[in-house]
């Protein structure tokens, strides 16, 4: 007797550790639900896994990342039932830890699967489903596997949906990925690895990230570049050495106005992929975009300040004494301005627009991209070299000197006013650093009219001061009478001409080499000795003088025609003060340099960047900085875009910037801070 | 479902952002051991190399080890010729961080008999050859090409029963490059605890 009861105390204690649906772990509760007690026969039953880590604990996602270990399953169901279905994650988290990317979830997660039972079970049969579960659990210090076996009693029914457990299958199912069948592609390019996937609205993603379901594709822990190309995501990250075939995954994508990140099952297939396009909307920030009003401000500022730049100042002053002889008439003068200014907006739209368009067609250029062939810095050199043989006085520009480039730029009436407002907008876009680069960068990212709207404000900017001298005839009357200072004059200001010409030649030398610098003087000087002989005929009241103007332009083409293109070995330097042991910039390398914890300074240069080179032979060469960053352990990097650069063009996308320089400063701890256009040591020193 | 686990594991099997790359070079480096010993991996050319990652405080790792499967690989890869480092790139303040007497007594208290015990708190060597997990075995051939890059068997589990079943790839791998062969598989995906760098 008493024996049979203690055997029925042990079944009754013993039966409900058998049934428990709960289980609490150290560091996780499991909880298996289904979606109705009473399924009905032959039809799917949903059945979820409900996991909750204690905080600062996470389980795994199927693909753990670098690390970890995704959870395992073993089901104990009634004789004739088929195993479930794989189970079904939701979208998970990524989470680094000491340079080792993890997929993870440190909340509560619900895998699901979904078991039929066979047609033809008797009504009101009771079963019990089982599940060994074994998972790991990690904080960010270890990691401890933990185990459970849970189950649940249920019977065949009608098929009623359990009000709270329904409701906790259907948020599970909300959170899984959605398979879509989209067309999205990838390739692998000098170890990157890039990602192209339609997306209905591109200009909605604010933020964007690729979970590899299998290993072998990507290397997790790198920072995924993500960019909309024309209507697709693209995302560029490194590769994985042998990646082939079909790869599957989990794209989870941020839109703006959305509460929730959006999951979805996507398989791309090798193929063509998109050039890097646009920042993405995340990357613009709402509340700091200043309102165009502002930015279209800000670019005429700009355009103001352009005027004193050494390249646009002497054909200003120039032009403005043109009207200075006091004899000129209002109307005249007016519509002097107004040519000039209809110049100067017309080639400042036309080169934003140009750019608008070549990104628009997923070419990576930025404001300036003109100065990143070797050609246009060559066609430069001589335009600037003859404007200031010009202003030196060795030749003059009439009417007869025929076909000269810029034979009209200092004839008087609307055209040559026209042409010169173009000449200096032209020349000026190198000059466009450190004043402009906020409101250009905010530019390209605006609806095309809107930029294009930036970029004539800019123009405008150029073109007020001259605008000013045309309409204010008491601005007119204050510019001094000419008279033979004027020659003076000119000759002077043919000495920043040639100055500016001496930086170009320069830029000439980084761009293409010893040979290529030497093609460009060589165009430079015999360009030169026609235009004296040009200057000689004129002077010697001689006609004729198409003649030298022909050969002349003949030689300009030449020289820039067989200019060698070839990039020079100085490639693989870096034009930082060797104090700093910069070395040059690539997304590996900065990738890895974060995943290490190094602290980076990270800065975009061009040659033909005037601000880029004060700042380097300026503050960032002081010794104390050299020692500060020594000291600091901060490492820095150098991108160099003189000659263009895909990788580099996009980091500027990523930044929301349309040119150089940008300096960023990386914390090693995962923030980072962008430093003003024009560094003072101070500053420098103050870094990490 | 397990099985099916363990093909997708095995199938597409190769390690991420390991710098060294199988094929390639083994990464030079000079490393102080428990005994206070200097081991220089130039010094060991012309031999098989086999070096093991670990973290006594991590579940994966003590699968191995209380089952005695890697004390078993260890002497066996020994036997055959190869010099085998435990290395533990754990940093001060970190899970199964160790200093020499530390590591002494590990290997005591484990009664495995490594090569040596490399003490690497600063992760250098762990972060030249890309070490993820604890356990992460590479193998270098007597020519000092990395061989073998990946997980010491085929069940990624923190189960004493699954350390000592199935594949034990670290041992194929030594036999494998002992013989003058390239190890088949030669990359596989490493599983347990992430390496505790700094």
């Amino acid at each position: 007797m008493i024996r049979s009861l203690i055997l029925l105390l042990a079944a009754l204690l013993s039966a409900p550790a058998l049934a428990q649906s709960v289980s609490e772990q150290p560091h996780t509760r499991l909880e298996i639900i289904a979606e109705s007690r009473t399924p009905m026969p032959g039809q799917p039953l949903s059945i979820g896994l409900k996991l909750t880590p204690k905080d600062g604990w996470h389980t795994y996602w199927q693909n753990p990342g670098d690390a970890g270990a995704p959870t395992r399953v073993a089901w104990t169901l009634p004789a004739g039932m088929p195993d479930p279905a794989p189970l079904a994650y939701p979208v998970p988290e990524t989470l680094v830890v000491s340079g080792l990317m993890n997929y993870v979830y440190a909340k509560p997660n619900t895998l699901l699967t979904t078991l039929t039972p066979p047609a033809g079970t008797a009504k009101r049969a009771a079963f019990t489903v089982t599940a060994k579960v074994d998972w790991l659990v990690c904080s960010h210090e270890q990691c401890v596997p933990e185990s459970a076996t849970v189950s649940l009693p249920l019977s065949i029914g009608d098929g009623t949906t359990d009000p709270e457990k329904g409701y906790m299958i259907a948020l599970a199912r909300a959170a899984l990925p959605k398979p879509v069948e989209w067309a999205a592609t990838w390739k692998v390019a000098n170890g990157r690895f890039v990602l192209a996937v339609p997306f209905a609205t591109p200009e909605k993603v604010r933020s964007a990230y690729f979970f590899a379901e299998a290993d072998g594709a990507v290397d997790y822990a790198a920072p995924q570049a993500v960019t909309i190309a024309g209507d697709r995501i693209r995302i560029e990250t490194a590769a994985s050495p042998d990646v082939a075939g079909p790869v599957k995954g989990v794209l989870r994508v941020e839109r703006e106005g959305d509460e929730h990140e959006l999951g979805f099952a996507i398989t791309a297939q090798p193929g063509e992929v998109p050039a890097a396009g646009l920042p993405l909307a995340g990357n613009r920030p709402v509340a700091e975009t200043p309102t165009l009003g502002f930015i279209i401000i800000g670019a005429i500022l700009g355009g103001i300040i352009l005027n004193i730049m050494p390249c646009v100042f002497p054909i200003l002053s120039l032009k403005a004494l043109s009207l200075a002889s006091g004899n000129v008439p209002a109307r005249e003068a007016q519509r002097d301005a107004l040519a000039y200014a209809a110049g100067v907006i017309i080639v400042c739209a036309a080169l934003g627009g140009l750019v608008l368009l070549l990104r628009a067609a997923g070419s990576q250029v930025g404001w300036a991209f003109q100065l990143q062939d070797p050609r246009v810095i060559a066609g430069l050199l001589l335009l600037v070299t003859a404007i200031a043989l010009n202003l030196a006085g060795v030749f003059e520009v009439t009417a007869s000197t025929g076909t000269l480039g810029d034979n009209t730029i200092r004839k008087g009436g609307v055209m040559g006013s026209f042409a010169t407002g173009a000449l200096a907008a032209f020349v000026a876009t190198p000059c466009t650093g450190p004043f402009m680069a906020g409101a250009l960068g905010a530019a390209l990212v605006l609806p095309p009219l809107a930029a294009i709207a930036v970029f004539a404000g800019l123009g405008l900017g150029i073109s007020i001061p001259f605008l000013l001298v045309g309409f204010v005839p008491a601005l007119r009357r204050r510019l001094p009478r000419p008279g033979a200072w004027m020659t003076r004059l000119r000759a002077i200001l043919s000495v920043p001409m040639f100055l500016t010409a001496l930086a170009l030649a320069w830029v000439l030398g980084r761009q293409a080499g010893v040979e290529g610098m030497t093609a460009g003087l060589a165009g430079a000087m015999g360009l030169g000795l026609l235009l004296w002989w040009l200057g000689s005929r004129q002077h010697g009241g001689r006609g004729g003088a198409w003649v030298p103007a022909g050969v002349a332009v003949v030689v300009a083409v030449a020289a820039i025609a067989l200019l060698p293109i070839s990039t020079p070995a100085q490639a693989l330097g870096t034009s930082a003060p060797a104090g700093l042991r910069a070395t040059r910039y690539s997304p590996e390398k900065l990738a890895d340099l974060q995943a290490a914890g190094t602290p980076v300074f990270l800065y975009m240069t061009a040659d033909w960047c005037l601000t880029c080179k004060v700042n380097e032979k300026g503050a960032m060469a002081s010794p104390v900085v050299a020692e500060a960053f020594a000291n600091k352990g901060i490492a820095v990097l150098e991108g160099d875009w003189t000659r263009g650069d895909a990788q580099i063009s996009q980091w500027l996308a990523q930044q929301n910037r349309a040119g150089v320089p940008v300096y960023v400063f990386y914390d090693g701890k995962g923030g980072s801070q962008e430093l003003p256009q024009i560094l003072t040591v101070s500053e420098l020193v103050a870094l990490g | 479902m397990k099985t099916m686990m363990f093909a997708a594991a095995m199938v597409v099997a190769t390690p991420a952002l390991a710098d060294a790359r199988v094929g390639a070079p083994a990464p030079a480096f000079t490393a102080t051991a428990a005994d206070g010993k200097t081991v220089r991996l130039a010094d060991l050319r012309g031999k098989t190399v086999v070096l093991e990652w670990t973290n006594a405080g991590c579940p994966f790792v003590r699968a191995h080890y209380d089952s005695g499967n890697m004390q078993a690989t260890q002497a066996a890869a020994q036997k055959a010729g190869a010099v085998w480092l435990t290395t533990n790139s754990g940093a001060p303040g970190k899970q199964g961080h160790v200093d020499g007497a530390g590591a002494r007594a590990q290997l005591a208290a484990d009664k495995a008999t490594p090569s040596a015990y490399l003490l690497d708190a600063d992760g250098a060597i762990g972060n030249a050859y890309g070490a993820k997990t604890t356990p992460h075995i590479f193998v270098i051939n007597p020519a000092g090409t990395l061989a073998y890059a990946g997980a010491i068997n085929d069940r990624p589990t923190a189960d004493q029963g699954d350390a000592r079943a199935g594949t034990n790839y670290a041992t194929g791998a030594v036999k494998a490059v002992v013989a003058g062969k390239a190890p088949d598989p030669a990359t596989t995906k490493p599983y347990g605890c992430s390496v505790k760098y700094r």
